[in-house]
């Protein structure tokens, strides 16, 4: 079941979605760490941030809409007070950064390099619900480069760029970050939404625009990757409301090398168990010895 | 049905449902069987529910615990809920033997260890949910291994129908107060007023305060309470995905006395929390 990501060896293609599954802790009681690929940690930035004021999420058809604003402890805080309860385990630990400058992007990195336990940097060029940075920086082929040329020269560690469907061409920003030596791509972040309380003719975030996550948006990121494993020559990370083993199995066929799950912790906390075991009967089943296999078989 | 039950593992719970009641119009009350060792629930916690191999609603319902005892191997909890949109809307309509996908106890519940002689429950509608789990626990076991505190309790309702669980909390409390909107039953007003009313005979400096109502009411009983300076516990309800503080959705802000703005989560900080600690 090992796949590789860059030069990061993991033991299944099996990883968290970065945002919903904490910094591994809150799911002890759900889920066994050492048997996923990768836990990929809440997004960091390079000082703390509370996030956006509430109402932060709402439910919609097959899928929610959020708009938490980056919440999350700082980088410092999380290296001293969140990567100890991950290094007790086995599983790879990718830290997920973000910044509003490209100085903040290079710091991170900076911080985290050399840091014991950390195994891979997942650099968020796409959140939509920051005002600053997050989203401009991955809507732009030159943009998403930089910040990934920058952040690999401040790190010996591999570097995922995760990137934002909010665009005209997602092949174009993934070949340009490839080119900036980006060593994986992982795609899809949330798709911007809206959802109006007709009642009260507002919002029903109150940021007003949230992300939409969750099965809604799988058939969307499903192309997407597919659209960019055909023409990237890095692994191609699949995300984007993958539920099942099922959902999982497409993105493998449709050419991800690994698979992150998101949202669907939240209705089930141990839904990325339940994927890898059923990603190891559909292998067994079908006498496939390699999940490498299996990877980007997709018959046309 | 026991046996099903028991099968559950820590992830996922199946709980059966015994029965689902109608108390008013819009409020139901629903019996489910759990497996064994639900029972270390405390009152205050709460569960999230899905309807069994149903994709609708997506997401899980957060629901205090209204109820909690063992029956043989099981235990049977009792959800009290108010149907107010599609996903209470379908749990309504669910019978005896449909399967709900538990996920709990979850959150911190309500702190007894105060030593206070008076415990007043204040309830706003549907905030008697939890409240009466308290009143049943304070019933149920000498929690300071002293003699069992007076415990009084305040409903409030818009109409009188909506005192549900009037009676239960009379079996359960020393002394039950009602207050309706119209005043067709008990005090005419708000059940903060009647409190007010009240709460000049009761010996503040031994007296803690167990809440549980629409926003606007409990905000009024915690600037009361520190007007006062008597301890106070609210249980707070946001809207929520994952209930086990991952998701970050159901913030709530906390006072930060000068500090950056700090955002509680009410499933996994709270549900219920201290008063004070709420910018409301």
């Amino acid at each position: 079941m090992k796949v590789k990501i860059g030069s990061l060896e993991i033991k299944n293609p099996v990883m968290t979605a970065s945002g919903t599954f904490g910094y591994g802790e809150e799911f002890e009681p759900y889920v066994d760490l050492d048997r996923l690929g990768a836990v990929v940690v809440k997004g960091l930035s390079l000082e703390p941030r509370p996030g956006n004021e509430p109402p932060r999420i709402m439910e919609t058809p097959a899928g929610m809409l959020n708009a938490v604003g980056l919440e999350n402890i700082g980088v410092k805080a999380f290296v001293a007070d969140k990567l100890p309860y991950l290094r007790w385990h086995s599983v790879a630990v990718i830290a997920n950064i973000f910044g509003e400058t490209l100085d903040e992007y290079v710091r991170i990195a900076e911080h985290l390099n050399g840091v014991a336990g950390v195994d891979a940097l997942e650099i968020n060029i796409s959140c939509p619900n920051v005002k600053k940075g997050g989203i401009a920086f991955g809507a732009h082929p030159g943009d998403a480069a930089e910040v990934t040329r920058c952040v690999k020269a401040a790190t010996d560690l591999p570097v995922i760029v995760k990137l934002t469907p909010n665009v005209t061409d997602i092949a174009e920003i993934a070949l340009s970050v490839e080119g900036a030596g980006a060593d994986a791509l992982s795609l899809i972040n949330t798709i911007r939404g809206m959802s109006v309380d007709v009642e009260k003719r507002v919002p029903h975030l109150k940021n007003i625009t949230g992300g939409l996550s969750g099965p809604a948006i799988k058939p969307v990121a499903l192309r997407m990757v597919w659209d960019v494993a055909r023409v990237a020559s890095v692994p191609v990370i699949g995300v984007g409301g993958i539920t099942t083993a099922s959902d999982a199995l497409e993105f493998l066929i449709a050419g991800a090398t690994a698979v992150q799950i998101g949202t669907a912790n939240f209705i089930n906390p141990r839904a990325t168990l339940d994927v890898l075991e059923g990603i190891e009967r559909y292998l067994v089943e079908r006498e496939i010895g390699d999940v490498n296999d299996l990877i980007g078989t997709l018959a046309i | 049905m026991c046996d099903k039950a028991m099968e559950s593992n820590r992830a996922v719970i199946v709980g059966i449902i015994r029965s689902n009641h109608p108390m008013t119009r819009d409020v139901f009350l629903m019996t489910v069987t759990v497996p064994h060792g639900f029972e270390s629930a405390m009152p205050g916690q709460f569960v999230m529910v899905r309807v069994r191999g149903r994709e609708f609603p997506f997401l899980p319902r957060p629901f205090s615990i209204h109820s909690l005892y063992r029956e043989g191997e099981a235990s049977t909890m009792e959800i009290l809920y108010q149907v107010v949109g599609d996903g209470t809307r379908l749990l309504s309509s669910l019978g005896s033997g449909d399967e709900l996908t538990i996920l709990g106890p979850l959150g911190k519940g309500f702190d007894t260890r105060y030593d206070r002689r008076t415990v007043a429950l204040i309830a706003g509608g549907i905030g008697i949910a939890p409240l009466h789990f308290l009143a049943q626990y304070y019933n149920k076991k000498n929690v300071h291994g002293e003699e069992k505190p007076r415990l009084v309790c305040f409903m409030g309702a818009r109409t009188a129908d909506g005192l549900i669980g009037r009676e239960r909390m009379e079996q359960l409390c020393d002394a039950v107060m009602v207050s309706t909107d119209d005043g067709r039953e008990g005090y005419c007003g708000m059940v903060t007023d009647c409190f007010v009313d009240n709460s000049k005979t009761m010996d503040t400096a031994d007296l803690i305060l167990y809440c549980c109502g629409p926003y606007e009411m409990m905000k009024r009983v915690a600037l009361m309470a520190g007007d006062y300076s008597v301890p106070c516990q609210v249980s707070m309800e946001a809207r929520m995905a994952c209930g086990i503080g991952a998701c970050l959705g159901c913030s709530v802000k906390m006072k930060s006395d000068g500090r950056p703005v700090r955002y509680g989560r009410v499933c996994k900080d709270g549900p219920v929390f201290d008063s004070k600690m709420i910018d409301w």
